[in-house]
């Protein structure tokens, strides 16, 4: 879909545009029509407000986040032009109908990277290759948390996060984010089972924590990434930390997302992944 | 009536869009004959039969476009030459601002977007220069072409091999990577199954067998029809085998092909062993790929499958052979092999006595005509012969839906099934397609069970029905 | 082997060639997908790019050469005189442009330049003379690239000549080039009239030994620093060669004001000369090329282009290799822009050495660079990018010092690779003066010519059957 052909199709007719859909929305898109509302619009991707949730129309030169329905075309087409904050959007079976174009549902893809399975050895050799980022924002409250391995802990330690920080996505968010989807993931890969049950123990604690304390768009991607569903990118990342794919060269992509949200991400993915390796306190003081 | 016949010199199109343009030149008002097409022998000879005056061709060679009108006045003409020019009218690869040139060979094309795999249609004998040039930036390549010599084949994946990139192809019409199908291929969900298969219809059907019993496919890397043969070696398919094992993806690998010789066999076997997955091999010949789903499905912890099935309406039908109308190979030797148990040899050429499955995928029936899968018109007029022909009991015809084919072939059927029907003949139709194929599996079936045909979406299933009816018919 | 993660971890992005159907069905899964405007090879060379593919040495070999051919630093060191750098050249020894020619077969620029040249040596009285000598084989004709040399237009160099002198600051190479006459009644336009004569026996006795005092004096001049900034001053390097000349006399600058040691009054003259002459750096630049050109010769197995040349009768290319075969047809007509009153008719055929320059990456191939030369040669400014642009499909590099700012400091397009021309139909873009016909006309305009597809064709036959 190219500027030329969005521009030459007149306005009666409305352009179909295929899409990708991640799994994590295919609740939304079910038989019988839901009204959903622009909460805002760019050149790169369209918030809407759709039963509840927040579901973004992102081109394919933006970031695929866990939540998002990907148009096959560029920001540079111009596609999202017309579109205005508070403009009704119907959500079908298989599409999203704007007012000048259709966005149509051709396929799925899954927001949960697929790790191969991983040793501890991978994992921090892969680690120790990176350059050390640290995120304005103080995460020490995090990290000892995650060293505890207490639910608890782990729910105060992201009231200290959550809302805190500049961007879209507030920074404090992002790192309690890649902490969260680390565990999930990475555990996984590596059969980390209190990790697991930790994060499984605290997940609706934290899903309603980042429901009162911060966006309802970054609070859809904490959810996600709980559930280890990530932005492609910090897939990517993840994948290259259990032994798949290239370390630096996804680090260095993902430090590229967004302003702040990258190198948050980045920073909160690779805390998540040290808790998984280092042996940490039991909180009767003895050592796992 | 006015005749023009005119060379357009160097001036180069694939054969599928001038056929195309051909059927749209056709459809001008007052046009009577129309040819579009490269002044090759075959063409050449198409427009002597026609009756146009071939002196205007003498020079025209295979790199040259030759029009050939006749129309009943100058304004057809002119008309005509407007819509040739639409019709051939390039679409615009995406360029890198600046009005730049389009890419002219893959290699350039490939390096505009960093695509990371080539998909060659090109004729044949100039697939290898694009696929080696390919290769050597670094790109996996899937070649649709056949007609590559062997010799070629066996270049190009020894590199590939040594390079860590794949070689789908020669002849490789289905490949799947991440959902996203190239060539002919089915809408899939998304899943952990992955297959390699040297035969792009055999990997539609365990797509859209799989589909119908709910598992999602995640890689089907098609290797090419001769990747078996002792000459090659398995090359692609020993590689793939290696890399969706050790894919976290994929969870269970299946393999398909038809029989290789029996060190190929083997080699594919004990790799298979190998795996740290689960791999199913089917090696249509041996069993049908219905079974080798039933692997797949039993492997997976899942029950047997019943596979979607539209009875005919009405059973009665006049006794007689059973003519098999297949769009490829792949689905016809599948079916004979589940009937020659019960009904017997089946030929495989027209005009023999008995049961005949014929592949309309031949070159014998596709010069100058696109793939039976996207032109049914040499189908449809074997399933109209077959309506007639009184010795004809029942007609089985494939189906195959997905990306790549026909966008609406059960509408364009529906008429002659309901002919056949009405004369008396049974119509069985293997309908090959996944629920989200973008011709709508399920209408599709609706569409062809109410002109009267019995729908399967097993191809084998399809086969037995078959057997059935034909041999219910001659006990009666 | 390996877990072709590269393309099983991601989202394929699939570049195609051949049936637009397979396209479209990517892009209706809003999958991504890059066409080729594909078409066959030139026919009767299908079976040669087979044997070349097959081979694999094609593509390192090319990259060697290329490389070779970018690392020459050209220095314009020194003016010699002809009979003092050339080992084969006889008093009867005449160099002209382009692949080798016999007298009968010259056009008419061609033996009005040798003429010229006769009779500027003293081995004739008058044209007549000349000319029945020239027909009874008493002169030995043989082409400048045989020599280490180049020559615009008919590019005839003789023994008395002066020649400028262009070493290899990075290696040993050399190269050699006549020095611009000028415009109007020149030899290289085939005159022989008095003037024409006159001003080579002034280039010969004041031109030449004050540069090469100067240059003695100030050290050798970079000239592909030159070169790189005329390109973003609006030279091609080929049609339009203000700039570099502007810049090639800044650079003698001093030294030719005061201390070289010549005459005060012959300094101010060989300023006079070569401030008047738009194109004095063309001979200069011409070397330049000439010195990549040699670098990248005898890579067994290379496809580049190492030579594309024109004596007036035919076009000839040269191979990395395949040595010193010379690959010819017939020079093709240009499509051009006609001064005055002057037409097609007028015209002699593509003439000279010049298109050295679109061999190493300038003229045609740096048209974009100099978008004011449509002017000259005709076509739209647009037209001129779109020109520089198709040629970056037949080249092996971007030019790591010749820069197209309007493209973004692109590189030129530069080692073209006739493999791919052969296989994509596209042809090396040419920006050439136009001569005419009559001997000593001049020029009569200037105009666009593409190499002709046959010398390429031939040229990978003769590189495939190498490959055995």
């Amino acid at each position: 879909m190219t500027a030329r052909a969005v521009q030459a199709r007149s306005a009666s007719v409305p352009i179909r545009v295929p899409a990708v859909a991640s799994l994590a929305l295919k609740r939304l898109f079910s038989p019988g029509d839901v009204n959903a509302t622009v909460l805002g619009a760019s050149s790169h991707a369209v918030w809407l407000l759709a039963g509840g949730e927040v579901v973004v129309v992102s081109t394919r030169d933006a970031t695929r986040l866990p939540n998002s329905v990907e148009v096959a075309a560029r920001s540079g087409a111009g596609l999202f032009d017309s579109v205005t904050h508070g403009e009704s959007v119907v959500v079908g079976r298989n599409a999203l109908e704007f007012g000048s174009f259709i966005v149509e549902l051709v396929r799925w893809w899954d927001p949960r990277p697929a790790l191969p399975s991983a040793s501890i050895s991978d994992v921090a050799s892969a680690i120790r290759g990176l350059p050390h980022t640290v995120p304005a924002i103080n995460s020490g409250v995090l990290r000892s948390a995650l060293a505890a391995g207490s639910p608890d802990h782990l729910v105060g330690a992201s009231a200290g996060l959550l809302g805190r920080g500049p961007g879209l996505t507030p920074e404090g968010d992002d790192v309690l984010a890649g902490a969260l989807a680390a565990i999930r993931t990475l555990g996984t890969a590596l059969g980390s089972r209190p990790a697991l049950a930790m994060l499984d123990a605290s997940q609706a604690a934290l899903v309603d924590a980042a429901n009162d304390r911060t966006t309802t768009f970054s609070a859809a991607l904490i959810s996600c990434a709980a559930r280890g569903e990530v932005a492609a990118p910090a897939g990517i990342f993840l994948r290259a930390l259990a032994g798949r794919g290239h370390v630096g060269s996804s680090h260095r992509d993902l430090l590229r997302v967004g302003h702040t949200s990258g190198p948050a991400l980045a920073a909160g993915i690779v805390l998540g992944a040290l808790s998984l390796i280092e042996p940490h306190a039991t909180p009767n003081g003895g050592v796992q | 009536m006015i005749a023009r016949v005119e060379i357009h010199p160097g001036r180069y199109h694939d054969s599928v869009r001038l056929m195309q343009a051909s059927k749209a030149l056709q459809n001008v008002e007052g046009v009577t004959d129309a040819l579009v097409a490269m002044a090759t022998e075959l063409n050449l000879s198409l427009l002597a039969d026609m009756g146009f005056d071939m002196d205007a061709v003498a020079d025209a060679g295979p790199n040259d476009l030759v029009l050939a009108l006749r129309a009943e006045n100058e304004g057809a003409i002119a008309t005509a030459h407007l819509v040739l020019d639409d019709a051939l009218t390039h679409k615009a690869a995406p360029s890198g601002g600046l009005d730049a040139p389009d890419p002219k060979t893959v290699g350039s094309a490939a390096a505009v977007g960093d695509a990371n795999i080539a998909l060659l249609s090109v004729p044949g004998e100039h697939a290898f220069v694009e696929a080696m040039e390919a290769l050597e930036s670094g790109r996996h390549v899937m070649i649709f072409s056949d007609n590559v010599p062997i010799e070629q084949e066996i270049i190009l994946k020894t590199y590939g091999g040594d390079h860590g990139l794949l070689v789908m192809g020669p002849d490789c019409g289905t490949t799947i990577v991440n959902g996203i199908g190239l060539g002919f291929a089915n809408a899939v969900q998304p899943g952990s199954v992955s297959m390699v298969g040297a035969s792009g219809t055999g990997i539609q059907q365990m797509c859209a067998l799989l589909d119908d019993a709910g598992i999602g496919v995640r890689h089907a890397l098609g290797t090419g029809s001769r990747d078996l043969s002792e000459d090659v070696g398995a090359a692609s398919t020993l590689q793939a085998l290696q890399a969706l094992d050790e894919d976290p993806a994929t969870d269970l690998i299946a393999v398909i092909s038809k029989p290789p010789a029996a060190p190929i066999a083997e080699k594919v076997r004990r790799a298979a062993e190998t795996c740290g997955k689960p791999v199913v091999i089917t090696f249509m010949g041996e069993r049908t790929l219905e079974e080798g789903a039933g692997d797949v499905l039993a492997a997976l912890g899942k029950p047997p499958a019943q596979y979607g099935s539209w009875p005919a309406a009405n059973e009665d039908h006049r006794p007689g052979s059973v003519r098999g109308l297949f769009s490829g190979g792949t689905l016809s030797s599948e079916a004979q092999f589940v009937v020659a148990p019960i009904l017997g040899e089946v030929g495989s050429r027209e005009g023999g006595e008995g049961h005949t499955f014929v592949d309309y995928g031949d070159d014998e029936y596709t010069q100058g005509r696109a793939h039976p899968m996207i032109d049914q018109t040499v189908r449809i007029e074997r399933l109209s012969a077959a309506a007639r022909d009184e010795t004809v009991g029942v007609i089985l015809m494939d189906v195959v839906l997905g990306y790549g084919a026909n966008a609406n072939p059960a509408t364009e059927l529906a008429p002659f099934i309901e002919q056949a029907v009405t004369a008396g003949a049974a119509v069985v139709v293997s309908l090959c397609g996944t629920r989200g194929d973008p011709q709508g599996r399920d209408a599709q079936a609706e569409i062809l069970n109410r002109a009267g045909a019995s729908v399967f979406l097993s191809n084998a299933a399809a086969a037995r029905e078959v057997a059935r009816l034909a041999t219910a018919r001659t006990s009666a | 082997m390996s877990d072709l993660s590269n393309l099983l971890d991601t989202e394929p992005v699939v570049a195609t060639a051949g049936t637009d159907l397979l396209a479209e069905s990517i892009e209706q899964q809003g999958a991504e997908v890059i066409r080729t405007d594909w078409r066959p090879p030139e026919a009767g060379t299908e079976a040669a790019l087979a044997a070349l593919a097959a081979d694999g040495r094609n593509t390192k070999a090319n990259e060697t050469a290329v490389a070779r051919m970018l690392a020459v630093r050209p220095q314009f060191v020194d003016v010699s005189v002809a009979r003092d750098v050339f080992p084969d050249m006889t008093p009867r020894t005449f160099f002209h442009a382009g692949p080798p020619l016999t007298w009968d077969r010259a056009s008419g620029p061609m033996r009005g330049a040798i003429i010229g040249a006769m009779m500027y040596e003293g081995l004739a009285d008058g044209p007549e003379d000349a000319e029945a000598k020239a027909m009874r084989g008493e002169i030995d004709l043989s082409p400048c690239h045989h020599h280490g040399a180049v020559g615009p237009m008919a590019g005839v160099t003789s023994p008395s000549m002066p020649v400028a002198v262009v070493a290899d600051g990075a290696g040993d190479g050399v190269a050699y080039s006549t020095l611009n006459e000028g415009l109007g009644k020149v030899l290289r336009y085939g005159a022989f009239a008095p003037e024409a004569i006159d001003r080579l026996h002034w280039m010969d006795a004041v031109l030449g030994p004050v540069l090469s005092a100067v240059l003695q004096s100030r050290g050798p001049i970079d000239l592909q620093s030159l070169i790189a900034q005329a390109l973003q001053m609006g030279d091609d390097g080929h049609n339009r060669n203000r700039a570099v000349t502007s810049l090639f006399l800044r650079e003698l600058g001093g030294a030719l004001v005061d201390g070289a040691d010549a005459p005060v009054d012959q300094r101010a003259d060989v300023f006079r000369f070569i401030d008047g002459n738009d194109h004095f750096m063309l001979n200069l630049v011409m070397a330049a090329g000439k010195l990549g050109s040699d670098a990248a010769s005898d890579v067994p197995a290379s496809s580049l282009v190492t030579v594309m040349a024109r004596n007036g009768t035919d076009f000839g290319i040269r191979l990395s290799g395949t040595g010193d075969e010379w690959f010819v047809a017939p020079a093709p007509p240009v499509d051009g822009l006609y001064l005055g009153s002057f037409t097609e008719e007028d015209a002699s055929p593509d003439i000279g050495d010049s298109t050295i320059t679109e061999t190493v990456g300038l003229g045609g191939f740096a048209m974009a660079a100099a978008p004011a030369i449509v002017g000259f040669v005709g076509g739209t400014a647009a037209g001129a990018v779109r020109r520089t642009l198709a040629m970056y499909e037949i080249t092996l590099a971007e030019h790591p010092m010749y820069q197209i700012p309007m493209l973004e400091f692109r590189g030129t397009p530069v080692g073209i690779d006739a493999a791919r021309v052969v296989r994509t139909g596209v042809l090396p873009q040419i920006n050439t003066g136009v001569a005419g016909k009559v001997p000593g006309t001049g020029m009569v305009g200037a105009g666009l010519v593409e190499a002709p597809m046959e010398c390429f064709a031939q040229a990978i036959r003769a590189l495939a059957a190498t490959l055995d």
